[in-house]
């Protein structure tokens, strides 16, 4: 046979950026071969492994760790990523842009519009230097912004991204306005959750503080199992498949489960013993209120537990029976508002209410919606009323699933970060950091204000009581002019998307520069494109830590040859930093090469393996902690004894009522002290949503939008993975154009006329979203689901082909005093595109329709609809 | 005899397999074994998904659908000049060279998992991945297999396999696969019970459908619901009973699985 492999690199390819459990990627002749997954046993004995290889016994019954790992399946079409037809190989600049900051010559009105042409690196660094020099002068600091964070979404190590642009940055300007990211995963948690019981995770999350065993705990304990916040399996997959194998083995110890959700979710579709809850999206704080009240009046729940380990559970009592309001919160109540009938959320109160019931929660849409602080709030109200902590009741969440603690400290899941030798992110606020979510206001409003931090991380309650404003007092009034963004997904992964668009092709962005790997989201809107390797081409230390079945320490050889003549951001940071006299500074006089060996020996595990075993090796998965089975499960230590273990709230104590927020916004009708139901209205009533079924808006869109992460993506990675887009349920050909389902119950779709496989719009005051109907049983009236991520494709201003659902998602945040992104839960209307609409879009933006004509419809956006005479 | 059996209860949907097939086979070519696989359009490991019952009792069933191997094969008797042939180890190759111009082996497949390629004139299909298991310098079993982290796909020689209680798919086709599964999707009827007056789930009340088929009978759990499974493709009456009170439901299962949604039991 031809092909003879010559090189087998271990390494994890996740796109949530944190490691996953590894690949083995075959190549020949520096060309990729093959993706599989590891074996754990590939370079080591099974003796080698005892102490690694975890197993537990559990009513009866064994479980043991995989010996196969358990990549995420898109790892395995990493092939095709990397040789994508989006892919870009050189350095682009558009073609009807110049740099200079001449406003005749920026073409602002044209980004997303206007094609490319290649340039040699040389000029495009010439350009990125004197730009950055003249904004520098023109501006100060305040003038530059930077876009990072996430490495692509690549699991990286030396060749991070967002640690790269940061060090560079800081070296060149002393600060500059650092683009910060908002607790998008755990929104409702973080602005809700973390003012009835504190800090949270990761000092800031707001979900469990403590994790560890909690997979074994409710193999032990747990009898009910309620998934009210997510689909594992799309959701795992930003690191493993490994949940799916202990979801199989909770189902074979016979725990109940049920999903509660808008969507039949893929979890819920394939195990035949999960039953499935339909609820209108966005209707989860009801519901939760109705299960409270039945656990009131039937005495279903833990009193002793809300004595001893809570305050102001009365506050909630009266709110819920009607004192507070005149409305008792019962399930007929919520019956009206969540589409779930009255006996259906009777049944689920008592079988909550009687068993030891866990939740298994993976980020889901009802805490990313419009006032997700409520059901943020309202689902510790009842795991604090069914005494969390106590045997076999936990908060089960994505980051907690490590199932043997490693002997290795974990220091919050991050084990693989510490080993990142030369990018550290920069995602605690700085002097001028701004949120993500408020690039778009920055920009067209040239003033924003908020509250809180804007980092994910590491943020507490009261940072939230803090007033924030752009520009900042140190920026010397000045905004930011110049935009450098390793990280593309901006408008897709965000709110207000079409917004973002506009002000993107706002004039006073003199300069937007691009470093990415792929022609897709941001990197269209931008003027300097630089091309960037892909992890395969990298030599890097990585690991992984998150989600899956063990915790590895690696060092990995380039995968392949270089695509094109693509850097590394760290290379593209180390060129810019020649110019400016500070390579040496940058690269503190180490090699690639020798930097790994220095991250090595500043890690945890220079005992336990030598840096040639190592290097020979390519991954260490660390052995578990031999006494992992006795390490208190998750938030048992507070359920044990919370004056010795406390909270970090105030009281120490879970808070049903929050003195904090009374204090500092006592007048907050959208975040008031306790969770309550809250259907928002009109902004002349000053409420920033009025996104339910009902207030005005839902008479001119009637369905709720129900979004989360695609399955056969990771937000917007891999949407162009043409292997992936043959799947029936990633995207549908209507004439030669692959679109994104658009899910909708029979009922809805008669009453428009719609039929399956019709091109449909979704639409409402942001703009319109194409795709194509998925008429589904998997779906309830008033509400339709589309999955977000997909690639935006513009045809004109506010009118989007690739059914980028966030392009019409509100632009403002989750309330008043909560700045994060609403991404789900908001209003649409769906119709048919009619003829005539279709040809009026071609006759007004023919430039799209000749752009298409390019794209190769197996994969979508190709590099040759943008960029002239291609690029070869 | 090489082998392969598909547990479908372990199977979650997540189409590694069929990724894994076009990994290995596309932008790769394993002559003699086989010509590459176009980039899309052809699925040598092909996940036929569908959707069953209606709200709330919706299911997906996925049916990872190689070559079947048979050991009667059709395409081997619709082949010239033996461009189709078997190995030793059972499994069934297209051999490219010798296939070119013969369509009528895509056409003799009743499994539909040959493909027909245009630009190379061939036809094409799954290999076992022979090149692997012949000549593997990595591994040496077939990539859905290896693929598979779930161990919903199982690869070896007849008689290792657990093959107690497998079945062949569309068996009516008389062509002895080599490809077994278990828990093949058959139709069910489910529903959701409550009483009407009451506002409550009814649970355990007793469901049984009768017909010429035969009697199937199951209890509504905690929620209301009760699922009748591995029912046979034929009419049904469904009576749901519980202390007293009865109703009686018609339904089919000959073209579809039946979710019969909210059941008033007054």
């Amino acid at each position: 046979m031809g092909i003879k492999v010559d090189k087998s690199v271990v390494r994890p390819i996740a796109c949530g950026g944190t490691g996953g459990d590894p690949v083995v990627v075959d190549s020949a002749e520096g060309k990729l071969v093959r993706i599989r997954p590891l074996r754990w046993d590939m370079n080591y004995t099974q003796e080698e492994l005892a102490g690694t290889l975890w197993e537990f016994e559990s009513r009866g019954k064994t479980l043991k760790c995989p010996v196969k790992a358990m990549p995420p399946y898109y790892a395995f079409a990493y092939k095709k990523k990397t040789y994508s037809k989006d892919r870009v190989k050189y350095p682009l600049k558009r073609v009807d842009w110049e740099p200079g900051g001449d406003p005749a010559k920026i073409n602002a009105h044209n980004r997303g519009k206007s094609g490319y042409k290649r340039i040699s690196w040389d000029e495009a660094i010439d350009i990125l230097e004197s730009e950055i020099r003249r904004c520098l002068e023109a501006y100060g600091p305040a003038g530059l912004l930077g876009i990072g964070y996430d490495g692509h979404k690549e699991s990286k190590g030396i060749h991070y991204g967002s640690g790269a642009q940061d060090q560079i940055m800081r070296l060149i300007a002393g600060s500059y306005v650092r683009e910060v990211r908002t607790p998008d995963s755990v929104e409702g948690f973080y602005w809700g959750g973390k003012h009835v019981w504190g800090t949270g995770a990761w000092d800031g999350l707001g979900m469990p503080e403590n994790y560890a065993n909690t997979m074994k705990d409710v193999s032990d304990h747990t009898e009910f199992l309620v998934l009210q916040a997510g689909d594992l399996e799309t959701t795992q997959n930003y690191s493993s498949q490994f949940q799916s194998y202990m979801m199989k083995f909770w189902l074979d110890l016979g725990i109940d489960m049920v999903t509660i959700d808008p969507f039949g979710s893929y979890t819920c579709m394939i195990h035949d013993e999960i039953s499935w809850v339909p609820i209108i999206p966005n209707t989860d704080a009801a519901f939760d209120f109705a299960l409270i009240y039945v656990w009131l009046t039937e005495d279903l729940y833990d009193k002793e537990y809300v004595d001893t380990h809570t305050i102001h559970f009365d506050k909630m009592v009266d709110y819920v029976m009607g004192k507070t309001d005149g409305i008792p919160k019962t399930p007929e109540w919520a019956a009206e508002i969540t589409g779930v009938p009255e006996w259906t959320i009777k049944a689920v109160a008592r079988k909550w209410g009687t068993s030891r019931t866990s939740m298994g929660h993976f980020c889901g849409a009802h805490i990313r919606g419009p006032y997700s602080h409520e059901p943020g709030r309202t689902e510790y109200y009842k795991l604090a009323m069914q005494g969390i902590g106590k045997p076999g009741v936990h908060m089960i969440h994505l980051f907690s699933w490590t199932v043997a603690e490693p002997i290795v400290p974990s220091l919050g899941g991050f084990l693989s970060f510490m080993f990142m030798g030369h990018a550290d992110s920069n995602d605690g606020p700085g002097p001028m950091s701004i949120p993500r979510t408020a690039i778009h206001h920055a920009i067209m409003d040239g003033e924003y204000e908020w509250w809180g931090s804007p980092s994910i991380i590491n943020s507490k309650p009261e940072d939230q009581f803090v007033k924030r404003t752009y520009p900042n007092e140190n920026s010397g009034g000045n905004e930011f002019h110049f935009i450098w963004s390793e990280k593309a997904s901006n408008q897709a992964s965000w709110n207000g998307g079409f917004y973002l668009q506009e002000a993107y092709r706002n004039p006073k962005v003199e300069c937007f520069v691009s470093n990415h790997q792929w022609m897709q989201c941001d990197t269209i809107f931008a003027d300097l494109i630089l091309p960037i390797t892909t992890c395969l081409e990298e030599q890097d230390c990585y690991g992984c830590s998150q989600g899956g079945s063990l915790h590895m320490y690696g060092i990995q050889d380039k995968a392949c040859d270089v695509v094109g003549e693509s850097k590394s951001d760290y290379e593209v940071a180390a060129e810019l930093a020649k110019r400016f006299g500070k390579y040496e500074e940058y690269t503190k006089g180490l090699t690639v090469e020798q930097e790994i060996e220095s991250s090595y020996l500043s890690s945890l595990i220079q005992n336990m393996i030598s840096f040639e075993d190592l290097k020979e090796k390519q991954y260490f998965p660390t052995p578990f902690n031999p006494d992992w089975q006795n390490i208190p499960p998750a938030m048992a230590e507070f359920a044990r004894d919370p004056e010795k273990n406390p909270l970090q709230t105030p009281s120490g104590k879970i808070q049903f009522w929050s003195p904090e927020l009374a204090e500092h916004f006592p007048d907050d009708k959208e975040r008031e002290p306790m969770a309550k139901w809250n259907i928002g209205g009109s902004k002349e009533d000053g409420y920033t949503h009025d996104e339910s079924l009902w207030g005005e808006k839902a008479k001119t869109y009637p369905l709720v939008l129900n979004t989360s992460p695609g399955r056969w993506r990771v937000h917007v990675q891999n949407d162009d993975i043409c292997w992936l887009r043959e799947i029936p349920t990633c995207k549908t050909i209507i004439d030669g154009y692959a679109y994104e389902p658009v899910w909708i119950c029979p009922e809805e779709a008669a009453k428009r006329g719609i039929a399956d496989g019709d091109l449909v719009k979704v639409f409402n005051n942001e703009g319109v979203v194409l795709g194509a109907a998925r008429v589904s049983e998997r779906v309830l009236p008033n509400s339709v689901k589309m999955d977000k991520g997909a690639h935006p494709d513009p045809i004109g201003p506010r009118i989007d082909r690739g059914g980028c659902t966030n392009l019409i998602s509100p632009p403002d945040p989750i309330a008043k005093h909560c700045e994060g992104f609403v991404v789900t839960g908001y209003l649409v209307e769906v119709a048919k595109v009619t003829e005539a609409e279709w040809e009026q879009w071609k006759k007004d933006y023919p430039e799209h329709f000749e752009r298409t004509e390019k794209y190769d419809v197996a994969s979508g956006s190709s590099i040759d609809g943008w960029v002239e005479g291609g690029l070869e | 005899m090489k082998t392969f059996l598909i547990d479908l209860k372990k199977c979650v949907g997540c189409y590694a397999c069929q990724i894994g097939c076009k990994d290995e086979h596309c932008g790769n070519c394993w002559k003699p074994y086989a010509e590459e696989q176009p980039e899309t359009g052809q699925f040598w490991m092909k996940v036929n998904e569908y959707e069953r019952g209606h709200r709330p009792h919706v299911k997906v069933a996925y049916i990872p659908t190689p070559c079947q191997h048979c050991a009667e094969a059709p395409c081997m008797d619709a082949a010239k000049d033996g461009a189709v042939y078997r190995r030793a180890d059972g499994l069934v190759i297209i051999d490219p060279a010798k296939a070119k111009g013969q369509k009528a082996i895509v056409n003799a497949c009743p499994y539909g998992v040959v493909y027909w390629n245009d630009v190379l004139d061939i036809p094409q299909k799954c290999t076992g991945c022979a090149h692997l298991i012949d000549e593997g310098d990595t591994i040496t079993v077939p990539r859905c297999f290896d693929n598979c982290v779930h161990g919903a796909i199982t690869w070896g020689d007849e008689e290792e396999l657990d093959l107690e209680g497998a079945e062949r798919l569309c068996p009516e086709y008389g062509t002895a696969p080599r490809v077994w599964y278990k828990n093949l999707p058959k139709k069910f009827i489910a529903g959701r019970v409550h009483d009407p007056v009451a506002k409550e789930v009814v649970i355990g009340a007793t469901v049984t459908a009768t017909g010429e088929a035969g009697t199937f009978t199951a209890t509504t759990n905690w929620i209301g619901d009760f699922w009748l499974r591995n029912l046979p493709d034929a009419d049904w009456t469904v009576t749901i009973e519980k202390d007293g009170k009865k109703v009686a439901i018609e339904t089919s299962t000959k073209i579809e699985d039946k979710g019969l949604g909210e059941i008033a039991l007054a």
